[in-house]
């Protein structure tokens, strides 16, 4: 096991009376790539702030080294940030930016000019050192402020969404970047984004968040295979998600028909909630699946098909690889360990508590 | 299109109409400030003489001071007070930050009466001595929301997470905030500093309420001034103004529009230098006039003083130098500009003065309500010997028993007339509704003057109250405004010089000067009669220096002083031993300046007619007003 860095102890966070974290917990590791994943507005920014200190939580404590540093002041965590936006000094030009945290620090000036060179070489910008940061690029700009923070040689890089300006193809370059960098300045990343895919190709570790709460914890496969309610289902990628009835184990019963499954220990006849990938339903002949359907609708996405097929009452989202027009008559069928079983939340505010319990 | 050009011409002439508008007055300012004869109606060549006045006469030049010192250290404390807050405040809620920039806003919204008059006030309550200290304060806490008003829009642009990344990477609250917001909020303190600085150099009603005595600004200097017609010093000292206060208005507009681009670095890091310069050299200049203030003017401060409140350019000024040679009594002297706000000023701080120079009607009003202290005129040696009885006698119309009053000067009210211009003698104020003149005729610009006029015309008494007179009198004015030209005050004179009318209401001091100008001009005291008046000290009730104050009022009435006074001001003198050392004949024997006995006795004094009467011709003027 990896040392333990980063502590967030029972953290709440209110602005204005409107709760905005509660009693959140968050262990982060040395050396870890972590992605704080969540829709616009559910904490991850205010989480980033309060790790780098720009924000006081109303309650609970930040250890970082086995050291509280609740009260301590931004200029003195040895974390540095990359901002939602950018944020570069626009009276000064590149080198000065980058130079800035330097200085302060009373670095020669050989070393500073070393630094500013590795690190502009590290973002791809050589040469760009006297450009004054508004005659570059949105992406060049992001990437500054990441060469402008990690020249100071933190032990945690905060990045709070930091590609989001960017066109898909700089941001596919940007994520590959990102993690070559991480790998060789071994430092731990705390990554904030609302794009699942980015944080599916990136991290080491994700926390899903919503509302405040942590919703799930783990590797991108646990999160993407193993998701533990409906709403981190539905946010990583795309799933058909369908209340069911538990019926004993190893057996839920799905839109009134009996499907084999892997979970236990829900106890008998229980409500539940399945998420079913849609490139798990497989489409067979009539007769030689579960459950009869009809393709309703079919779309070609380049890597596979895309379909909706109208069985049991529920339009079941399908990809795959084999086209069946639409019309034809096709059975579903579902292997046992691609059915993941979930509680069912009695209401919405329980759904957004839900694994914090 | 055609329609589009046609729209084009028509802003263009709008636009035109509106700067005539604005600048047509200024302009004229300018022009008569280089002319070289006094009177504003012809033009007597070019001339710098009244600029070279202006910067040879040391009061004109002490107020100037006054007003830049305040200006300067006001605007320095404002703008560091004003800039602190602003960033403070963007730190805090929306809702806290609306409900502190209202408040602080409330002296900017508020008229400026309403705010000078409270700071007045609250000076009072804390017993602060007024004067510098007390203009330096009240200018700060006006000109702070200027400062605010102008960095706060700027500060909201200014994201704060520039800062929190300078933070981020180590660097201290003050630091970041230097190297990062400073910079980008830098043009617009420096456009809020101009801005105080102007609004400082302008203000007069905030600066008049809390000055106090014996100190002056400019703008209350050129106030006091312009009571007894405006002297051409006054066009220079305000062209000169203008001039400065444009160059500082567009001085800050530039700032505000100085937008920061990559290539101007090095011309904007000239600037930044050029700023810093300015800046320092103001702060130079401060404190070498603050501290040649403090050991100047504290230290050699004496404690022996008369504050004395007299009408503008009423004495000689050199009086007053020999006055303190003499007795060695300091004379902290002020001027007002009319008898109802002397009355307002002493009724709010009866100490304020110790000696002041009303009117007769403002005199009874004064002893009405208890605010003069009681002579002795054994104690006043000068006025009994050589201030004529029959002024005293005169004087009890006003001052029954002459307890509180010593005469000073004294006049008449007429009519000027350009002889070269009328077909007969003028005897009669009926002369003033002759339609042969309709149009060169100029009317005083006062309630009781006017009224006297039609009042005497009539054979009514000039105080009358009874209201079958005042209405007679009221449709006399309102048959005979037709015929009037203007109603004006000072303007009787220049514009008689200039023969721009034929007759003209006039006081007979007015009349002397005017004569000598234009030697076809006569003044008369109309047979119906007419008014005397008496101006006269006295001694307000509560005054701190009552032995300095009847020495002062003594002086007075010493014969050369009189005649000194008579000689700068050419009013009546009361002084018999005066009028005799007179030198220029015409004048000694001028039935203006000294109309025989048995013209007098046609004459009355004012006197105060109470509310009431008040309120009867302030109705009857507005009615006569609204008729033109
Ligand atoms: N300074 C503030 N004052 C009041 N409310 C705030 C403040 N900062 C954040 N909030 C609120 O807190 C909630 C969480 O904000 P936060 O910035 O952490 O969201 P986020 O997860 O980063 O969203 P996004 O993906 O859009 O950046 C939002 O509802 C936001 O409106
Ligand atoms: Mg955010």
């Amino acid at each position: 096991m990896k040392k333990e860095l980063i502590q967030l102890q029972h953290i709440s966070k209110s602005y204005d009376g409107h709760m905005i974290l509660d009693d959140l917990n968050l262990t982060i590791h040395e050396n870890e790539f972590v992605t704080l994943l969540g829709p616009s507005g559910c904490g991850k920014t205010t989480t980033l702030r309060i790790i780098g200190g720009f924000e006081r939580p109303d309650s609970g404590r930040v250890i970082f080294d086995g050291e509280d540093i609740t009260e301590l002041a931004p200029n003195r965590r040895q974390v540095n940030t990359v901002f939602q936006k950018y944020a570069l000094f626009t009276h000064m030009d590149i080198a000065e930016n980058i130079a800035f945290g330097l200085k302060i620090k009373n670095k020669s000036q050989a070393y500073i000019k070393d630094k500013i060179k590795y690190a502009l070489k590290l973002v791809n910008l050589e040469g760009y050192e006297h450009r004054m940061p508004d005659t570059l690029s949105g992406g060049q700009q992001q990437r500054i402020a990441i060469a402008r923070a990690i020249v100071n040689e933190p032990k945690v890089l905060l990045l709070d969404e930091p590609l989001g300006a960017l066109d898909l193809k700089l941001r596919q370059e940007m994520q590959y970047e990102l993690i070559r960098m991480k790998n060789e300045l071994g430092i731990t990343f705390i990554y904030v984004t609302h794009d699942q895919e980015e944080a599916l190709t990136m991290s080491d570790h994700i926390v899903v968040m919503n509302k405040g709460y942590i919703q799930q914890e783990g590797t991108p496969e646990d999160i993407y295979n193993e998701p533990e309610n409906a709403f981190v289902a539905d946010f990583i990628g795309d799933s058909n998600i369908i209340t069911a009835t538990m019926v004993r184990d190893e057996l839920v019963n799905i839109l009134g028909t009996n499907f084999a499954c892997v979970d236990k220990g829900f106890g008998e006849n229980k409500p539940v909630d399945v998420v079913i990938r849609p490139e798990d339903v497989k489409l067979v002949e009539r007769g030689k699946g579960t459950l009869p359907g009809v393709v309703s609708h079919i779309i070609f996405k380049g890597v596979h098909y895309e379909m909706e097929v109208q069985a049991g009452g529920f339009e079941w989202l399908v990809h795959s690889t084999r086209m069946n027009e639409v019309g034809s008559e096709v059975d579903i069928r579902v292997d046992p360990f691609n059915i993941q079983v979930m509680n069912r939340p009695a209401s919405e505010d329980e759904e957004a508590i839900g694994v914090a319990e | 299109m055609q329609k589009k050009k046609s729209n084009n011409v028509f802003e263009k002439i709008y636009m035109g109409i509106i700067f005539v508008f604005m600048y047509a007055p200024i302009l004229t300012l300018i022009v008569l400030s280089f002319n070289s004869s006094k009177s504003r109606a012809k033009w007597g060549g070019f001339t710098f003489n009244w600029y070279i006045r202006l910067f040879s006469d040391s009061e004109v030049l002490n107020a100037l001071a006054n007003t830049l010192i305040i200006a300067l250290i006001a605007t320095i404390v404002a703008t560091i007070i004003g800039t602190v807050t602003t960033v403070a405040l963007v730190g805090l809620n929306r809702k806290t930050r609306a409900v502190i920039m209202g408040v602080t806003n409330i002296p900017m919204i508020n008229a400026d009466i309403v705010t000078g008059i409270s700071l007045m006030l609250l000076f009072r309550v804390l017993h602060f001595n007024t004067g510098f200290f007390t203009v330096l304060i009240a200018h700060i806490t006006f000109n702070i929301p200027y400062v605010m008003l102008s960095v706060m829009p700027r500060m909201k642009t200014i994201s704060p997470s520039v800062y929190e990344a300078a933070l981020d990477l180590g660097a201290r609250p003050m630091y970041a905030f230097r190297k990062t917001v400073l910079p980008d909020l830098a043009p617009a303190v420096v456009s809020g500093a101009l801005m105080a600085f102007t609004m400082s150099i302008d203000d007069f009603i905030i600066t008049y309420f809390t000055k106090g005595s014996g100190f002056d600004t400019l703008s209350t200097k050129i106030y006091n001034e312009v009571k007894r017609g405006i002297q051409p010093e006054i066009y220079a000292l305000s062209a000169i103004i203008f001039i400065v206060v444009l160059g500082l208005l567009f001085a800050s507009n530039r700032m505000k529009n100085v937008k920061i681009k990559p290539r101007e670095m090095d011309e904007r890091k000239a600037k930044g230098r050029k700023v810093r310069l300015i800046a320092a050299t103001a702060v130079a200049m401060a404190a070498i006039v603050f501290l040649g203030m403090l050991f100047g003017g504290v230290f050699s401060k004496k404690s022996n003083q008369v504050y004395v409140y007299n009408a503008g350019e009423y004495i000689d000024p050199e009086v007053i130098e020999m006055f303190e040679e003499e007795y060695g009594i300091e004379v902290i002297y002020d001027e007002f500009e009319s008898n109802e706000i002397m009355y307002a000023k002493v009724a709010a701080d009866n100490a304020a003065y110790d000696v002041l120079c009303p009117s007769d009607y403002m005199i009874a009003k004064l002893i009405q309500n208890d605010m003069l202290y009681e002579i002795d005129l054994d104690e006043f040696p000068n006025a009994q010997e050589y201030t004529g009885p029959q002024y005293f006698e005169s004087a009890q119309a006003f001052d029954p028993g002459n307890k509180y009053a010593v005469p000073y000067f004294w006049g008449t009210v007429g009519i000027l007339y350009n002889k070269t211009m009328v077909d007969e003698p003028v005897t009669s104020w009926d002369v003033l509704w002759d339609e042969k003149y309709s149009g060169e005729i100029l009317m005083q610009d006062s309630i009781r003057d006017a009224f006297m006029v039609a009042l005497a015309r009539n054979g009514f008494s000039i105080n009358s109250t009874d209201p079958k007179e005042i209405e007679i009198a009221t449709q006399d004015l309102i048959d005979q405004s037709p015929l009037v030209q203007a109603y004006v005050v000072d303007q009787v004179r220049d514009k008689m010089i200039g023969n721009e009318a034929i007759l003209g209401v006039i006081y007979s001091g007015e009349a002397i000067f005017t004569k000598r100008e234009n030697p076809n001009l006569e003044y008369v005291i109309p047979d119906e009669g007419s008014n005397v008046w008496i101006d006269a000290w006295v001694i307000t009730k509560d005054a701190r220096n009552k032995e300095n104050a009847k020495l002062w009022i003594d002086f007075m009435c010493r014969p050369d002083i009189a005649l000194m006074n008579f000689e700068y001001i050419t009013y009546s003198t009361p002084n018999i031993a005066a009028q005799e050392m007179i030198e220029d004949e015409d004048i000694r024997t001028s039935e203006v300046a000294f109309p025989p006995a048995e013209t007098l006795k046609r004459c009355d004094t004012y006197v105060y007619l109470g509310e009431e009467g008040d309120r009867l011709y302030s109705d009857a003027w507005k009615k006569v007003k609204s008729a033109n």
